[in-house]
């Protein structure tokens, strides 16, 4: 029976993050269409390019050297088996599971319990952990630990931030040059254009204004979807819920919290480091661990 | 019109090409698999002669579940079926189960370092059996799924690929269901 759910669980949130990405889609075919109709032709093809060229170049430089940009901004430290060979006798388990190679391992110097995923494919794959999450977790605990890292893994979770980034910043690039442009008068195309519709024109003004903030929603919502996922590959890995159950529940217990809160490397933590309170459930790039414990929590009364 | 039929050509070979390509692609991927089982026994295997001398230090008197041990590893070397490797194992997984509950008598040797860091290699192996068990039956699941439904079965003959057996441990403990009486 459990089976069925997490198979079921993982084929829903694959399918969310499909439909997702799609709307990103969309979002920049809208913005690319109000540049159109506000500035004319001209403009908008010198400008589409630019602003998706900039996203693409700083996205992606990040995205193929994920694994050792993480490494210099989180200050972890590449280990070797004999620094910890129970980890690795762990993290060994999981990749005979998964049938994926073995990571590149990493400890983070950090008195917050938390671990994280990173590098371009299966192949350059790196897992961190914090050095506390290794004491306060025992074995089944830290199993479901290292099965979710190694599902974002898996699910080239990487990538499909990577792509959610690009996009959303070459909408916010977008809009920013266009808006600029419309205060130092910018638009002379718009005047070969006898004026167009004025409820277009305004319209085109309220999505450009407006599409940054709806591309940062739909790139939180793609991470929370990517984490629910990456817990659902993790049974479907250990098929023991009830470990990366009670290591989520030790995690929320826990109420120090990773040093660094760049929010820039934060979607890539197990337990997101931002302050669940002081940033609101639609930007959070996790869905809340409550949540994620009572589906596990499901996952468990269907097995036994 | 002449370039549509060469373009109708073409998708049906390339059909035809990335279904046989699925199916061998999945026999391999269970071949594979059924290796790492193997490579993960021949560890658990290499691993009981060390933790034999280390208990008999301890515990002499416990010839039998040393002998029982000893037996059922003999007989796993020897397996070559996914059947009969997977009997052999259970035996194994049984004989060391005996063998590691002689140990908690001996409180002495439970804390000899020895001993601890091979009941955690042990652990290790056992969980790492395990999951290589589970991921070649997954990976059965899907070949078998495979060769019999279409359109992967109609080229199941051409692959030389067919159905193959699960690896299923005879558990002692599964077998003695406890009778229920009313």
């Amino acid at each position: 029976m459990a089976d069925n759910n997490f198979r079921a669980l993982q084929s829903a949130n694959k399918g969310k993050t499909y439909f997702l990405l799609a709307s990103m889609g969309v979002l920049t075919w809208l913005v690319a269409y109000a540049a159109l109709t506000y500035f004319g032709q001209g403009t908008t093809t010198a400008i589409v390019p630019l602003a998706v060229g900039i996203a693409l170049i700083g996205v992606w430089g990040s995205y193929y050297g994920s694994d050792k940009l993480v490494i210099t901004m989180t200050g972890a430290k590449v280990i070797e088996r004999e620094d910890a060979p129970e980890l690795f006798n762990l993290i060994e388990e999981v990749t005979l599971a998964s049938g994926l190679p073995m990571p590149k391992v990493a400890i983070v110097q950090d008195n917050a319990p938390n671990a994280f995923a990173t590098g371009r494919n299966p192949e350059h794959a790196l897992i961190a952990f914090t050095s506390r999450i290794l004491e306060v977790m025992d074995r089944d605990e830290l199993q479901g630990v290292i099965a979710h890292e190694m599902s974002h893994v898996a699910n080239r979770d990487t990538l499909v931030s990577a792509v959610a980034a690009t996009t959303a910043g070459a909408i916010a690039i977008l809009s920013d040059f266009l808006t600029r442009m419309m205060w130092f008068g910018g638009g002379r195309d718009r005047d070969r254009d006898n004026g167009g519709n004025p409820v277009a024109l305004v319209l085109s003004l309220v999505v450009l204004i407006l599409a940054p903030l709806a591309a940062m929603l739909l790139k939180s919502a793609i991470s929370r979807k990517r984490e629910a996922l990456a817990d659902a590959t993790a049974v479907s890995f250990t098929r023991n819920p009830a470990g990366l159950r009670r290591a989520l529940e030790v995690l929320a217990a826990d109420t120090t919290v990773v040093q660094q809160k760049s929010n820039a490397v934060a979607h890539i933590w197990i337990e997101s480091p931002l302050d669940g309170k002081s940033v609101s459930k639609l930007f959070s790039t996790h869905p809340p661990i409550e949540e994620r414990i009572a589906t596990l929590r499901a996952m468990e009364s269907l097995g036994s | 019109m002449k370039y549509i039929v060469i373009a109708a050509i073409a998708l049906v070979i390339l059909f035809v090409v990335a279904q046989y390509n699925r199916l061998v692609r999945l026999n391999i991927t269970v071949d594979e698999a059924f290796a790492q089982i193997e490579v993960q026994l021949k560890r658990r295997a290499d691993l009981i002669p060390n933790l034999v001398e280390t208990v008999k230090g301890y515990a002499k008197h416990e010839q039998g579940t040393f002998d029982a041990v000893v037996a059922a590893r003999a007989k796993a070397t020897s397996a070559s079926t996914v059947a009969d490797v997977a009997a052999a194992d259970g035996a194994v997984t049984t004989a060391l189960r005996g063998l590691l509950a002689v140990a908690e008598a001996y409180p002495d040797l439970k804390a000899s370092a020895n001993f601890l860091s091979l009941q955690e290699e042990l652990s290790t192996t056992e969980n790492k059996v395990s999951f290589a068990r589970q991921f070649y039956n997954d990976n059965v699941r899907s070949l078998n799924t495979a060769v019999k439904t279409i359109p992967t079965s109609f080229f199941a003959g051409i692959a030389k690929v067919s159905a193959r057996d699960f690896y299923e441990v005879e558990n002692a403990a599964d077998r003695n269901v406890p009778n229920v009486k009313f």
